[in-house]
């Protein structure tokens, strides 16, 4: 935990956040190694959970029976998500640092890339509930994990990125606006393509 | 230049219209939620209805939206804008009587209007449902309060005209051409009049006037609101005063276009919706530019967190004016409308704006308010705090239980099964999202009993004190 950050850190700062966080303000880790190391198996999980327990139980949305969906269309969407899920996480990162200069945070790239690790860890844990993709049990699960995003966000913010309590709560809250929108956007596209028949069979 | 001459001292501020003004959108915001937390309720156990009409769903939810937009929402604005075109102007309000009845005639319509929607009578038009009578009377009321806003801009002491001003003046502006325009009608009783349109023009006219409540009531006058008191909670000027004018230019020239999204797919001409989606698009630019502004006036002004309960409700507002601005554009796209209309999406794309832009930006600007019209310190700040937790809490889990329900619709209303028929029924679909509306139900309560406390802590504020006297303070040449 001293000289790197790595899979192993992200779940230390799920149950212990207050000293994770004062170890990684004192890191300056590679955005590279970080990639490699975290961001890739954070965003490749999820998707993973969501391919077999499509597959096996098909989206459950309340009525009695599941939309299942053909194999190749369902490997088209899980790796869509898996690119998605990067690209959020990239993006994200970049948008912290673009932020970092306006409240007076810590401006290497590497350490926004392990910022967002963090406030990805919880969700990346409770995307284990896409093993059963009934939505409204994958809500109720992912809920509190957002909530408990949130909590790392506004607490290890500060810490982590080095700037006043104050000054790292309008950059959370700036990185909420961010977040809100991109998944908003994630939304709109995914209703978008399963317009072009990348989805299930809709009468359009 | 008696028009820029120097205040006498006999003159004061009219704040007293402001704090009843601002008591009274208290109050209507408690009615209106309470209504709708009810009708939420009806959607999970349909009993609560009682079977009496005056409390089925279709007419709470209609006194609903009217008593938080009209009752709430214009209160509100009405109270900030006398309040703020003082300032900005150096001057006390123009016809100060008429501000009064302003006030008070713009409650007992709300009231009486309320009355007659809960009774039935109803045009049918969203947003504009009360019936003719009700629509002269807010006519009448509404060029009242053109006449004390733009006499009082007229003898205005700054040669300036605050950004606010034009926003608050835009509201007024275009809300009185919207409402007399959608609201042209023959009269046959009292109580029942049929409208000047029909057909697709009805449909075209209703959404133009709809939408652009939406943006010049729910947008624009928000907006003023947050010019005049972001910079005065942050105690610093706007970030760019410049970009703020080119943003309200920008907003009033395209938002005006942006109504027929409502009617993609219906009986419209296609040109006609293709235009409407891209001036949505458009949209997005000023409505982001304002944002920015807001965002980059309270960086700077990061210390005052430590004191202030107030500003975080704003920043937190202007997060959901991002996420609400950004989502409108991108569902007036025809294929995301193709999924999300007619779905509980649109219901939560709404409660983002109003509750976390509209509803937020308003209590963030009450705390900073009251305060200061009673020249006592907020009853309490813990309050305060524990509000704005649960406004959060209440407005995320309203946005994602709207969401799953919405997105879940849109796939089940369009699910065709292997012989190319639809899956689903639509009792069968109805029966899915109950979990949804218990959720839905539950975060409205918990927005609910938030608001529930800023009003005791503002009551607590209030009650037993007198407003504060203000005088207008001396302009100087430079300004004058």
């Amino acid at each position: 935990m001293e000289k790197s950050f790595s899979c192993l850190s992200a779940a230390c700062l799920l149950v212990r956040p207050g000293n994770a966080f004062e170890t990684l303000a004192k890191l300056d880790p590679s955005p590279f190694g970080i990639f490699i190391k975290t961001a890739l198996w954070l965003g490749i999980l999820p998707p993973i959970f969501a391919y077999f327990g499509t597959m096996n139980y098909g989206w459950r949305l309340g009525t009695t029976s599941p939309i299942y969906l053909p194999e190749n269309i369902l490997l088209i969407i899980s790796l869509s998500y898996f690119v998605a899920l990067l690209f959020g996480f990239i993006s994200a990162a970049v948008v912290s640092k673009w932020m970092a200069s306006t409240y007076g945070a810590r401006q290497s790239l590497g350490i926004h890339f392990a910022m967002i690790c963090i406030v990805g860890a919880p969700l990346t844990a409770a995307s284990l509930i896409h093993l059963y993709p009934d939505i409204f049990i994958n809500i109720l699960v992912l809920i509190p994990a957002v909530m408990w995003s949130m909590y790392l966000l506004y607490r290890g913010l500060p810490i982590v990125l080095h700037t006043t309590p104050e000054r790292g709560m309008l950059m959370a809250s700036a990185l909420i606006g961010y977040f809100l929108v991109a998944f908003v956007s994630l939304l709109g596209i995914t209703v978008s393509v399963w317009i072009y028949g990348i989805g299930p069979s809709l009468g359009i | 230049m008696s028009k820029f001459a120097s205040p006498g001292t006999h003159e004061v501020y009219h704040d007293r219209v402001v704090k009843i003004l601002v008591m009274f959108s208290i109050f209507w915001a408690l009615l209106g939620m309470i209504a709708g937390v009810y009708a939420a309720a009806e959607l999970v156990w349909p009993a609560l209805n009682l079977e009496n009409p005056w409390l089925s769903f279709g007419r709470l939810r209609t006194l609903h939206t009217n008593v938080v937009i009209f009752g709430f929402g214009v209160s509100a604005l009405m109270g900030t804008a006398y309040y703020s075109v003082q300032r900005t102007s150096h001057v006390p309000l123009f016809a100060p009587k008429l501000a009064w009845f302003t006030c008070w005639a713009w409650q007992i319509a709300i009231l009486l209007g309320g009355i007659s929607l809960l009774a039935g009578f109803n045009t049918s038009k969203e947003y504009a449902e009360l019936e003719w009578p009700f629509d002269i009377a807010i006519t009448l009321v509404w060029v009242c309060f053109a006449i004390v806003f733009f006499g009082t801009i007229a003898t205005r002491r700054i040669r300036e005209i605050y950004i606010s001003n034009w926003f608050y003046g835009g509201l007024i502006i275009v809300i009185a051409m919207l409402h007399i325009v959608n609201n042209l009608a023959i009269p046959v009783t009292l109580t029942k009049s049929y409208s000047l349109y029909a057909g697709a023009q009805d449909a075209i006219v209703q959404w133009w006037y709809g939408h652009n409540a939406v943006g010049f009531l729910l947008t624009g006058g928000f907006l003023g609101m947050m010019y005049y008191f972001l910079p005065k909670q942050a105690e610093r000027p706007i970030w760019s005063y410049r970009l703020s004018i080119v943003a309200f230019w920008a907003f009033a020239y395209s938002y005006i276009w942006a109504g027929p999204h409502h009617l993609h797919f219906n009986a419209v001409p296609e040109w006609v919706q293709n235009l409407g989606m891209l001036m949505s698009l458009v949209l997005l630019a000023p409505s982001w530019a304002s944002m920015i502004n807001g965002i980059m006036t309270v960086s700077t002004a990061w210390e005052k967190l430590r004191t202030d309960p107030a500003l975080k409700f704003i920043v937190l507002a202007l997060a959901f004016y991002g996420l609400a601005t950004f989502e409108g554009p991108m569902m007036a796209i025809k294929t995301v409308n193709i999924i999300s209309h007619f779905t509980d999406w649109t219901v939560g794309h709404v409660h983002s704006g109003a509750l976390g832009w509209n509803a937020l930006i308003t209590f963030g600007t009450f705390y900073y308010l009251i305060p200061r019209l009673v020249g006592a310190p907020l009853y309490s700040v813990a309050l305060a705090n524990l509000h704005f937790w649960l406004a959060l809490a209440g407005t995320m889990l309203y946005v994602v239980a709207m969401w799953g329900a919405g997105v879940s619709q849109g796939v089940l209303w369009l699910s065709l099964d292997e012989l190319g028929e639809l899956r689903y029924t639509f009792t069968e679909i109805m029966q899915a999202m109950y979990p949804y509306y218990l959720l839905r139900f539950i975060a409205g309560l918990v927005f609910l009993i938030g608001a529930a406390l800023m009003a005791f802590n503002l009551w607590k504020t209030i009650a037993g004190r007198h407003t504060v006297t203000v005088h207008p303070p001396q302009v100087t040449e430079a300004y004058a």
